[in-house]
């Protein structure tokens, strides 16, 4: 099995997790920019932690042959502070470096008028340099905030496709894909979404447009939530190429469109496997019916 | 998804040959049928046995039927006349134009003029000679420069190309002295050149790149093979030094259209193997090549950008990898691309070269710093690259750039980066790094489990201290009970007596 997590906060993991990752088929991954836990309080800051995710972070994957790509921005928490919105002059220059797949998290965390004016400003970045657009919901007022993250999307003029509305559940899918956006799910141990409700989502609504994530980071939460949704997939009786699109080549597709996607193997490391047609479940084959 | 460069395949400009010397065991026709099998467009024939006597009876009816085989086969020819023993069965190439005596010679040449005339091939390629034991290089070159006189105008007047193949151990053995030859005879339009690359690594001072730049459009055939500096011994592709890929694109970038021959005479016994595995090694030469004329082409682009707009610097530097590949610059000996670098290192660092050329000392300062500091870290290898590039080229940098460079090597070596730490003990450490800090770059390799190969001078500047401070890791590991690099007996071996204190 192949995975890509396409929303996990590495730089707060350890290297046990990354040999965790590689065990598991994690081949590539994407580090979104955001809040570190303690505020920033300077754009100094921002440079020094944008500039680790496209160095030392990239450099630590590769040793346990995981390709490491980021999204890098003002995320929503901080944008209200003045002392870190200067920042928004510096991320022009990073959107050109290689690997850097989207600009983000982007969207709103308290929906504020500060958070307002940093999101519309970088979604104008993510057009100008033809980047996707990698957009949190808020843990608070998730439903508004998403209804209007996706009126704001619409105002920019940015193509719903290079969009994807992360931290999804029951409550927002619906209106995210009515949208014409990707939908991201985070999957953690226990707020967010857990893997059977994911498998109900996709049962509902299908695998177009989906991304599951990890989102781990330096709280509770798990890197390998792409492994374990993948099996209750299976479990549930999803195919290993519904598996295969939803985990690998669903955020193949979403990044690609930035042009920035590195995803040969890193010399020294084999490339995972993209499913075997033939293979069942742990031998037991769970397919039904005719193939198509 | 970016996963390939944007070097993309072309159709090499030139035609692909075998020389028939290296089939001695196969009769012609059989020959130039493999040759057209394997997906040769040319072959270099050389005249005598076994396969054409220049002076057979029913040589007009030979060559017509072969005129017809090589139309068949869609082949070009070349005309070659180093054949060993032909004139005299005893002495190996002579009589030659370089001896007293070389009538047989100029005939024998003349009568390939004739027959490459009659075959319509692209040129008549011929050597010098070894100079006979007693006779003078000022005796030697007057007998030579008054018999090619001869044999040019010969070919003049049958509209014939001839090409003269420098030769190692000959009168004329390198570029330089085919171009002294011709100009001594007012450069006469068709007398052109041949080089062989192996001997250029034997015996070209500019090497194979420079050797083919030097002959440039007075090209008029190739020989292709592979060799060893000093010994004259033509080797399939692989065994040697020749850097396939560069003279390759060498060819492409001078727009030789000619024909390129493999020339391999001392292996008939494997010829048709020989055959496909050499087509095999210039397919494979032309697609790395691609790689390299393509960063040769970006370089020529940025340079040209920055010198109009010095703004799009930073962009142009950023983006280097998509345009050039980001592979391994030599995959063989270094597969993870760390000790050498990577393709797009090596075509950041070139640029950087060139802005030593274009830039005042302080705004290449300034620029090397934004560089590095704007950069991720393929990016800050291409500036330390670039910094090494400096170096080489220039004896003294000015103190500016040197203070600016330094910072930069500091930072560099303070990181633990492998690739970073690697390229940052190249020829600008070597020239400008002070003792202490060296050694402790030096010994952050071996600790890092980086091969010293990545430092330039390692044996100029290797001291008793390096010595004493790879004694005490090694004594460090053993109490640990772990190995011992192999790294750490070099460095306890090395020491050398660099003077410089501190």
């Amino acid at each position: 099995m192949r995975i890509f997590d396409p929303h996990i906060h590495m730089t707060s993991r350890t290297t046990n997790d990354y040999e965790a990752l590689y065990a598991s088929g994690v081949r590539a991954l994407v580090e979104p920019a955001f809040w570190s836990g303690q505020p920033r309080t300077n754009v100094g800051s921002f440079i020094d932690y944008f500039d680790s995710l496209l160095g030392w972070e990239r450099f630590r994957a590769a040793q346990f042959g995981i390709r490491h790509h980021a999204t890098i921005a003002l995320n929503p928490k901080e944008s209200n502070d003045p002392r870190c919105v200067p920042v928004l002059d510096e991320i022009p220059r990073y959107l050109v470096k290689e690997g850097v797949v989207a600009i983000g998290e982007i969207g709103y965390d308290s929906i504020t008028p500060a958070e307002d004016e940093a999101f519309s400003r970088q979604l104008e970045l993510a057009r100008e340099y033809s980047l996707p657009a990698m957009v949190h919901t808020p843990h608070r007022e998730k439903l508004t905030g998403t209804r209007r993250t996706l009126d704001v999307v619409r105002e920019s003029g940015v193509v719903p496709g290079m969009v994807v509305v992360d931290h999804l559940n029951e409550t927002n899918v619906e209106m995210v894909k009515d949208a014409g956006a990707w939908m991201g799910f985070s999957i953690y141990p226990d707020t967010k979404m857990d893997e059977h409700r994911m498998v109900a989502i996709l049962r509902s609504y299908g695998t177009e447009r989906v991304l599951v994530n990890s989102a781990a980071d330096w709280g509770r939460s798990d890197p390998l939530k792409t492994l374990s949704t993948a099996n209750a997939m299976l479990a549930a009786g999803f195919t290993t190429d519904d598996v295969d699109k939803v985990l690998w080549r669903n955020p193949v597709e979403f990044y690609g469109q930035s042009g920035q996607l590195i995803l040969d193997p890193i010399p020294g490391f084999d490339a995972a496997e993209p499913p075997d047609a033939a293979a069942g479940f742990e031998g037991n084959s769970v397919l039904r019916g005719a193939r198509v | 998804m970016t996963v390939t460069t944007s070097a993309s395949a072309s159709v090499m400009p030139f035609s692909l040959g075998y020389g028939t010397n290296g089939f001695a065991d196969h009769p012609l026709p059989v020959v130039l049928e493999l040759l057209a099998e394997q997906g040769y467009d040319a072959v270099a024939l050389t005249l005598g046995h076994p396969h054409l006597d220049p002076f057979a009876e029913d040589l007009d009816a030979q060559l017509l039927s072969l005129r017809g085989l090589l139309d068949e086969l869609g082949l070009r020819v070349v005309i070659e006349t180093g054949t060993r023993f032909l004139l005299d069965p005893r002495h190996k190439h002579r009589p030659a134009l370089v001896d007293e005596e070389a009538a047989a010679r100029v005939a024998f040449l003349r009568r390939a003029v004739d027959i490459a005339a009659t075959l319509q091939a692209e040129c008549v390629s011929f050597f010098s000679g070894v100079l006979p034991a007693d006779t003078t290089p000022e005796a030697g070159w007057q007998r030579l420069t008054s018999r090619v006189v001869d044999i040019v105008e010969y070919a003049r007047g049958k509209n014939v190309l001839v090409a003269i193949e420098p030769e190692p151990g000959m009168l004329v053995e390198t570029v330089s002295d085919v171009l002294r030859l011709r100009a001594e005879l007012g450069d006469p339009d068709n007398l052109r050149v041949t080089v062989d690359i192996g001997h250029c690594v034997v015996v070209e001072p500019a090497g194979v790149r420079g050797a083919l730049l030097q002959a440039g459009p007075l090209l008029a055939n190739v020989q292709l093979d592979d060799m060893r500096p000093h010994i004259h011994e033509h080797l399939p592709f692989g065994e040697g030094t020749v850097d396939l890929p560069l003279a390759l694109a060498t060819l492409a970038e001078l727009g030789y259209r000619g024909v390129a021959a493999v020339e391999l005479p001392r292996h008939s016994h494997d010829a048709p193997g020989l055959a496909a595995r050499s087509i095999d090694a210039l397919r494979a030469g032309w697609e790395a090549s691609g790689t390299m004329r393509e960063s040769e082409r970006w370089l020529r682009e940025s340079t040209a950008a920055v010198v109009a707009d010095p703004g799009t610097l930073n962009r142009i530097f950023a983006t280097a990898g998509r345009r050039v590949g980001r592979s391994p610059l030599r995959p063989d000996a270094d597969p993870t691309g760390v000790l050498f670098g990577t393709i797009s290192d090596n075509a950041r660092g070139k640029l950087v070269g060139r802005l030593g050329e274009l830039l005042p000392p302080d705004e290449l300062a300034e620029a090397l710093l934004t560089l590095y500091n704007g950069g991720d870290s393929a990016e800050r290898r291409g500036v330390l690259k670039g910094l090494g590039a400096l170096a080489t080229s220039s004896p003294k940098l000015p103190v500016v750039v040197v203070s600016a460079g330094l910072r930069l090597t500091a930072e560099a070596l303070r990181t633990s980066e492998s690739g970073i730490v690697a390229a940052a003990v190249g020829p600008f450490a070597a020239a400008y790094l002070d003792q202490h800090n060296w050694r402790h770059a030096v010994l952050k390799l071996v600790f890092m489990d980086i091969s010293v190969s990545a430092v330039t001078d390692l044996r100029e500047r290797a001291d008793d201290e390096l010595a004493r401070m790879a004694g005490d890791f090694a004594s460090e590991r053993s109490a640990a009970g772990r190995s011992i690099p192999d790294d750490v007996h070099l460095l306890l071996r090395s020491s050398s007596s660099y003077s410089t204190p501190s």
